[in-house]
């Protein structure tokens, strides 16, 4: 795994050099306008497709649990791209401590908004297992939101990604009563339904999503799997354990785990 | 926020984030409590057209406005708590067949429907004889509501017999169905444990009937002495005999589901317990198990085996159906309230106290149960309630 | 028609019928001019919704963006350790600071005793959890006393908050010390 990071860390950096310090004539082929601001592109080949979906993509969302610090900077990033209000999370942060009694203390104070500040002082055991675990819409194939709505107001796209229609959502909470994860809640200033949607409008537009961007030490890694130089492409055909949350459900979750515990539900 | 910062104190172990909102409030416990008491009301007046049972005679007519007056106020709880009330036409315009909630458009119409052509057939000799005496707009009002027909000739009366036939017995499934699929909202979510079982919709059809019967006794007896009349002592035992048998089996189911559970203790059960001795144990144990399920088999069990008079039976019914009554709102309430105190984390859980004042709130909540019965006596005043009222012909009744 | 009545004894049946056919005729009519535009084309939604959301606009455009009017900074940022550490965590969204190719606000920049908290949020070896092997942790005074610094030291006063390493390395190379082993 470190190995694979540096290697990775010497590719951003000679990526990044080569994009700000190669001719601008070059570099122009790897970066999109947004207005008139150059960003770099992050996803190769998206964004100068003609049809509106992503087509012939495959997006696949890594969490690597053993990387994950706990700084609460994705969510930050996220809350700040949508303008979540308070109180509501469309990604959060837990902090799992296990004892060697197998008794399991979770919590996320704000949804690790703020990081995690202080410890815990009320474990009277020794632990033996700690580490966080990042949360967000797990963009299940067999989604209980989508199954549930009354109106179709939330769907699967055709390019895989579970989204609301904001102008026909009632506000019914059916979706976030059926969501097995609890990423769904209602905006209490629109009214409808809200939740992780990977970022689509980013990645429509061939950027990463704004958590995966945000994170320092890679905990979360975005991309395609049909292209087999990306990082996810690796992961997910490295032999290692990959998990997801909740499998007994069925709603076959899009969203893997790497370093999954047992006791994460 | 400030509201979430509250709930979050009360919350207990972990819970998600986005757990700590309880979204189903007293509305949704509303609800199915008010289309239940539809579905037992038709339910009391099938049984006299379908089953043929003679001594519900006199409540055959009542119960089906009964059955009307709530059904007209079913909406309203809805409207109140969805998040964008003026998309509602949308469960018309697009309902989602994979979805039980868009059963509400449709299912709700066509009962409705059911309702509404019944109780036109069933009083039709009365419309046209009060349109026939009638002057001036009620004239013209009783002219519409009887479809501008007067003929009460044998074949007539025969052929409308035949259709309340219809109509009744294609109403029995139709009420399991707008009752049977409430129920199937709640248990067709399986990431609630509680929620989660296909026992979800008996229970819901069952406490329908239950409150339903309990309504019609309620209002039955109030009506009777208020307007002091006599309360027919067959009808009113045979009431207490079905209301007493469908509500044995309505709690059975109910202690079934729990005691499976426990029994069972799959990984879900830490969670379940944690609820039902937790956030739950007033309103579950306390309210709904002792209280209101054990009284009412106390006073049950002294009606139907013991001899008694009809005095007494006037008394303890109305008690038993008012105590029934409550057990069904308290069932709705652990339901809906209950299974959203869990958090999905399996680890926590949080308390729900709706306010008095808020949007969603009890004054609110009292208001709108208030409203079925103001449209009862609305409807009260157009079709007579009971069959020996002065020109309340009500031939149409097959016998 | 039978004697003594004015309508036949189906009169009523019959239109009551023809009212539900009419009422079930406009309903169709009515439910098809209110359809949202395609609906049901691609799946039980509108397919407009899926534009809606891909139109939406970024508000964070990742430190590239940042880079581009901020060369200087960039020069020491993206050799630093805190290289994967995105300008618009600790300075705000893209969108909150340029409009249209204008800068119209100025971003927050953290300053003086409100440093502290925002490092320590991310390399707090008290919070339990987190990888030694991702980050480096220290606690507090503990930190301060081992470097032999006066613990009343704010972080940036040793470590640039854009390359927290690069002071270090520095002083070190001035001293004569060997550097310090970099965490990969």
């Amino acid at each position: 795994m470190t190995r694979l990071r540096s290697e990775i860390d010497l590719d951003r950096r000679g990526f990044i050099k080569k994009v700000l310090s190669g001719a601008i004539g070059g570099s122009l082929l790897l970066v999109l306008p947004q207005g008139s601001a150059l960003i770099a592109q992050q996803l190769a080949g998206v964004g100068d497709e003609k049809e509106p979906y992503l087509n012939g993509k495959k997006f696949a969302f890594v969490v690597d649990i053993t990387n994950c610090i706990g700084c609460g900077t994705c969510c930050v990033a996220d809350k700040n791209e949508y303008q979540v209000p308070d109180g509501h999370f469309r990604t959060w942060v837990e902090r799992y401590l296990i004892d060697d009694q197998d008794n399991v203390y979770v919590d996320s104070p704000n949804g690790g908004l703020d990081g995690f500040l202080t410890g815990r002082d009320d474990i009277p055991n020794p632990l033996r297992d700690t580490f966080f675990v990042p949360k967000l819409c797990n963009m299940c194939e067999k989604s209980s939101c989508v199954q549930v709505c009354p109106v179709g107001a939330t769907f699967r796209s055709p390019d895989g990604f579970v989204l609301i229609d904001e102008k026909r959502c009632v506000g019914c909470s059916y979706c976030v009563q059926a969501c097995p994860y609890s990423v769904r809640f209602i905006n209490p200033v629109k009214k409808t339904a809200e939740k992780c949607t990977w970022c689509y409008h980013r990645v429509r537009k061939g950027m990463q999503p704004a958590c995966v961007d945000a994170c320092p030490t890679q905990a979360r890694i975005f991309g395609d799997l049909n292209d087999k130089q990306s990082e996810v492409y690796k992961l997910l055909h490295e032999p290692q354990v990959i998990s997801v949350l909740k499998p007994d459900m069925g709603n076959e979750p899009s969203l893997h785990y790497l370093g999954l515990r047992r006791e994460v539900t | 926020m400030h509201v979430l910062a509250e709930i979050a104190a009360t919350a207990s172990g972990y819970v998600f984030p986005n757990d700590l909102q309880v979204h189903w409030t007293l509305m949704i416990v509303l609800y199915p409590y008010i289309t239940g008491i539809v579905a037992g009301a038709f339910i009391v007046s099938s049984m006299y057209h379908v089953f043929h049972i003679q001594t519900l005679r006199p409540l055959a007519g009542f119960s089906l406005l009964f059955a009307l007056a709530f059904l007209t106020c079913a909406t309203v709880p809805l409207l109140v708590h969805l998040g964008q009330p003026g998309r509602a036409m949308s469960m018309f315009l697009t309902p989602n067949p994979t979805s039980a909630m868009a059963g509400f458009g449709y299912f709700y119409a066509a009962y409705g429907l059911i309702l509404i052509l019944e109780i036109f057939f069933i009083y039709r000799p009365t419309l046209v004889a009060r349109h026939q005496a009638a002057k001036g707009l009620k004239r013209i009002f009783y002219l519409v509501m009887s479809m501008a027909s007067d003929n009460l000739s044998a074949e007539a009366l025969e052929l409308d017999r035949r259709i309340i036939r219809f109509l009744s017995v294609v109403g029995v499934p139709m009420a399991c169905a707008l009752h049977g699929y409430v129920g199937f909202i709640f248990g067709g979510v399986k990431a609630n444990p509680l929620w989660a079982t296909p026992l979800m919709p008996i229970i819901f059809l069952l406490s329908a009937c239950v409150s339903g019967i309990a309504g019609i006794i309620l209002a039955y007896v109030f009506l009777m002495k208020v307007s002091r009349r006599p309360i027919d002592p067959r009808c009113m035992r045979t009431c207490v005999k079905f209301l007493g048998g469908f509500f044995i089996l309505n709690f059975s189911f109910e202690m079934l589901e729990v005691f499976t559970h426990g029994y069972m203790a799959t990984s879900h059960w830490p969670a379940l317990h944690g609820l039902l001795w937790g956030p739950l144990y007033n309103s579950y144990w306390i309210g709904q198990v002792l209280v209101l399920s054990g009284l009412p088999l106390i006073l049950m069990g002294v009606l139907q085996l013991t001899k008694n008079r009809h005095a007494l039976v006037n008394v303890l019914a109305p008690v038993m159906a008012a105590l029934i009554l409550l057990q069904v709102l308290f069932m709705r309430w652990n339901v809906v309230i209950g299974g959203q105190l869990m958090s999905k984390s399996g680890r926590g859980s949080v308390f729900y106290q709706p306010a008095w004042l808020e949007k969603e709130g009890i004054l609110l909540a009292v208001v709108i149960m208030v409203f079925p019965i103001m449209v009862l006596y609305l409807l009260g005043k157009i079709f007579p309630f009971w069959q020996d009222d002065k020109q309340s012909t009500i031939r149409g009744v097959a016998p | 028609m039978q004697p003594g009545f004015k309508s036949s004894p189906k009169a009523h049946i019959v239109r009551i019928v023809l009212t539900l056919v009419a009422v079930m005729i406009a309903g169709t009519f009515i439910r098809q001019a209110m359809l949202p535009d395609e609906f049901g084309k691609l799946g039980h939604y509108r397919p407009g919704a899926v534009e809606d959301e891909a139109n939406r606009q970024a508000r964070i455009m990742s430190s590239e963006s940042c880079f581009e009017c901020h060369p200087l900074i960039k020069k020491i940022h993206v050799d630093g350790v805190h290289k994967t550490v995105l300008c618009e965590v600790c300075h705000g969204a893209y969108a909150d600071h340029v409009k249209d190719d204008v800068v119209f606000a100025t971003m927050p920049v953290v300053r003086g005793q409100d440093i502290k908290p925002m490092c320590v949020k991310c390399h707090n070896k008290i919070i339990q959890a987190m990888p030694p092997e991702s980050i480096k942790l220290v606690a507090f005074p503990e930190h301060l006393e081992e470097k032999k610094v006066r613990t009343h030291h704010i972080c940036d006063q040793c470590h640039h908050v854009h390359a927290p390493l690069k002071w270090v390395h520095e002083a070190r190379e001035m001293m004569g010390l060997p550097p310090e082993r970099e965490r990969s």
